[in-house]
């Protein structure tokens, strides 16, 4: 987040945990998309991986929110640089809650794995679901890191495609139970896994209004799409 | 230096001037000397109001730094030409330097790999129009971004803060869709550039290679096997003389099937080490069509309606064996995967613009709309034991589509489940042509 006043220290200090953030997501990033690769692949190594770097996700949630402690008793910040600082802490714990979302994908993967794959799972919708969640979670990201509030809007207007998608997939899914109740077990699971998919998209959206609090000064959490237009004009 | 002595004799001579003329009209009044003083005074405070004016109307052009410098005579005039030509070189130095620099920036623009410079803290600094692309960034407003903001995957991060880069990285682009191989080198002042190549086509053929391998291995190891099993029952059980020919008939089943799997392997081979065939030699295409439909009638064995419509006339150029093997293939799979008492219609027309098709239709099983676009693939089955049964290799279609391509064409597929599919061969104009409408120009040969 490259801003135009003089280099200090307390820039240096905002910079580096700024950074600190965009990394924490990249990892989840990282995470979700090998989440959706153990699940279109069945892929137990993929899940592994997933479960491996949830530690390391819950960490620097702690460490973040430390460092962000420790910020604010010394420079006592105020407007912008103090809204910065209060959107990174809504971003971490967004990122964490992401971070546990792909895990509880990875470990349903698993267990979809030992029960024995059933061979008719609407898998493609679930993969379109899931691309349209990662891409989301990117765009909120990119939008956090330039601080640009139209594509933050953006990623506020398409969350409905997400919910729509998870609607559809449900719909699906009681049909194809309906059909052959020994299809159930793994039914459910999915529809977790769908369920799951759709908060990410949520956190992403979260991220987003964070990105806008910043900037704007104005905090548009359950605000309607119209409402938010008008403030990021 | 001669206008340092044009300045000193003219100030010279006004000084001398003034002062004797007011020397004169003071001597009138009575006091030359006073006359003399005001009279040096009066020379003193021209030469200044002079200068001054000019060095006034110098400073403004200098401070506007526009339009052509005050044109004078004598020092001022000259100081002015030669700032001015100053001025002009260089500006010619910097028009210059930017042209050499756009020629660098232009060259690096064509460079197929994207090349992006950053500072020493990881600051973008500059980048390619290709990087931008392979990374998703913006080469304007990302400046002086930190990479890792927006670049984050973590292998990347990893490997820029490693400060090791002996060797490069494997890392996935943006939206996950790209691989990316990206090579960072040190210079200057802790500054460092990044190369960047889109290797995912390599990637996926690596992939695709690794893939025909390991399904390969698997088709023949199968039959193998069951053969081997077979053999060691031959060898150690006694068995009855029916019990034998049953053994030995189920033997035959698996050699058969390995053979054809050679046999396809081998064709596709072939195909793709052969030059294409050229668009001089021309074969019957009701010919060809007959010959094929010889074979789906002993294949179909009464069970199915074959129905094969072409003009007498019509040609085609190409490899006639290729064409028939491709023609047989696909109204063999009609054969069987349309049930009995079902129906099969060939068909080849012309289209206004001279390019022919083929088109194969069944009312048999269908196939699924997500198998449709990976139908063509080696290998691909959608039922993969009924296809097995019916002595299929998975390599048909793949072969058909290698043969109907290397005739300048392509093939369609349509099919609806439960209803039947359609399998079409579009062939182009040269390749196509009706005996009558060539009749003299260009005597047909038919081999």
């Amino acid at each position: 987040m490259s801003d135009k006043h003089l280099s200090t220290q307390f820039d240096t200090e905002l910079a580096a945990i700024s950074n600190r953030v965009l990394e924490m997501g990249g990892l989840v990033e990282m995470q979700v998309g090998q989440a959706l690769h153990a699940l279109t692949n069945f892929s137990a190594d993929a899940a592994d991986e997933v479960l491996r770097q949830e530690e390391r996700v819950n960490q620097m949630e702690v460490d973040i929110d430390r460092e962000l402690s420790a910020i604010i008793a010394r420079r006592q910040p105020t407007a912008r640089d103090l809204r910065l600082l209060i959107a990174i802490s809504k971003a971490i714990a967004n990122l964490e809650r992401v971070g546990d979302e792909a895990a509880r994908i990875a470990r349903t993967v698993g267990r979809l794995i030992k029960a024995g794959i059933p061979t008719k799972l609407p898998l493609a919708d679930l993969d379109f679901e899931a691309n349209l969640a990662i891409a989301q979670l990117r765009k909120a990201l990119d939008a956090l890191a330039r601080l640009d509030t139209a594509r933050a809007l953006e990623v506020l207007k398409q969350d409905d495609l997400i919910d729509q998608e998870f609607d559809g997939l449900l719909r699906k899914l009681i049909t194809y139970m309906m059909e052959d109740p020994r299809t159930i077990s793994a039914c459910i699971d999915i529809v977790f896994v769908a369920k799951a998919i759709e908060r990410v998209g949520d956190h992403a959206k979260n991220l987003a209004e964070a990105t806008i609090y910043v900037v704007k000064g104005t905090d548009v959490r359950h605000a309607s799409v119209a409402d938010v237009e008008n403030v990021v004009r | 230096m001669d206008w340092l002595f044009r300045r000193l004799l003219g100030a010279l001579a006004l000084a001398l001037a003034c002062t004797l003329v007011l020397a004169g009209i003071g001597a009138l009044v009575g006091s030359p000397v006073l006359g003399a003083a005001l009279g040096a005074m009066l020379a003193t405070g021209v030469l200044v109001l002079r200068d001054s004016v000019k060095a006034s109307r110098l400073m403004a052009w200098m401070r506007v730094a526009q339009g052509t410098a005050p044109r004078d005579t004598g020092l001022w005039g000259e100081l002015a030409y030669r700032i001015e030509r100053a001025f002009v070189a260089g500006e010619k130095r910097v028009v210059e330097e930017r042209q050499r620099l756009e020629q660098f920036l232009a060259a690096i623009e064509a460079s197929p790999n994207g090349v992006m410079m950053l500072d020493a803290n990881e600051q973008m600094l500059w980048c390619n129009r290709v990087a931008a692309e392979h990374f998703g960034l913006d080469p304007e407003g990302d400046r002086l971004q930190r990479l890792t903001n927006l670049v984050r995957s973590p292998t990347f991060v990893a490997y820029l803060q490693s400060g090791r880069y002996d060797e490069g990285a494997t890392v996935p682009g943006p939206l996950g869709r790209t691989t990316l191989s990206v090579l960072l080198r040190d210079y200057g002042n802790g500054q460092k550039l990044l190369l960047s190549q889109d290797i995912t086509e390599r990637e996926r053929n690596e992939a695709m290679r690794r893939d025909f391998v390991a399904n390969v291995s698997h088709e023949i190891r199968t039959p193998l096997t069951v053969l081997s099993g077979f053999v060691e029952t031959l060898a150690q059980l006694k068995l009855s003389e029916p019990e034998r020919q049953r053994v030995l008939q189920l033997m035959a089943q698996q050699t058969t099937r390995m053979q054809s799997l050679v046999a396809d392997l081998l064709t596709l081979a072939t195909l793709e080490g052969s030059p294409r065939p050229t668009a001089d030699r021309w074969h019957s295409v009701s010919t060809l069509l007959e010959r094929a439909k010889a074979d789906a009638i002993a294949l179909s064995a009464g069970r199915h309606e074959l129905r094969v419509s072409a003009e007498n006339d019509a040609q085609i150029a190409g490899s006639d064996s290729e064409l028939l093997s491709a023609i047989a293939n696909l109204l063999n799979n009609a054969v069987r995967y349309t049930p009995a008492g079902g129906r099969i219609d060939v068909n080849w027309s012309r289209r206004d613009d001279g390019s022919a098709r083929l088109d194969v239709c069944d009312s048999g099983v269908g196939i699924a709309r997500e198998h449709l676009p990976r139908l063509t693939e080696r290998f691909y089955r959608v039922d993969g034991s009924r296809s097995r049964d019916t002595g299929g290799t998975g390599l048909g279609l793949s072969i058909v589509k290698h043969i109907v391509q290397r005739h300048g064409g392509s093939i369609e597929i349509r099919s609806e489940p439960g209803v039947g599919s359609t399998f079409t061969l579009h062939l182009p104009a040269i390749r196509v042509r009706t005996l009558n409408a060539s009749r003299g120009a260009d005597a047909p040969v038919e081999v």
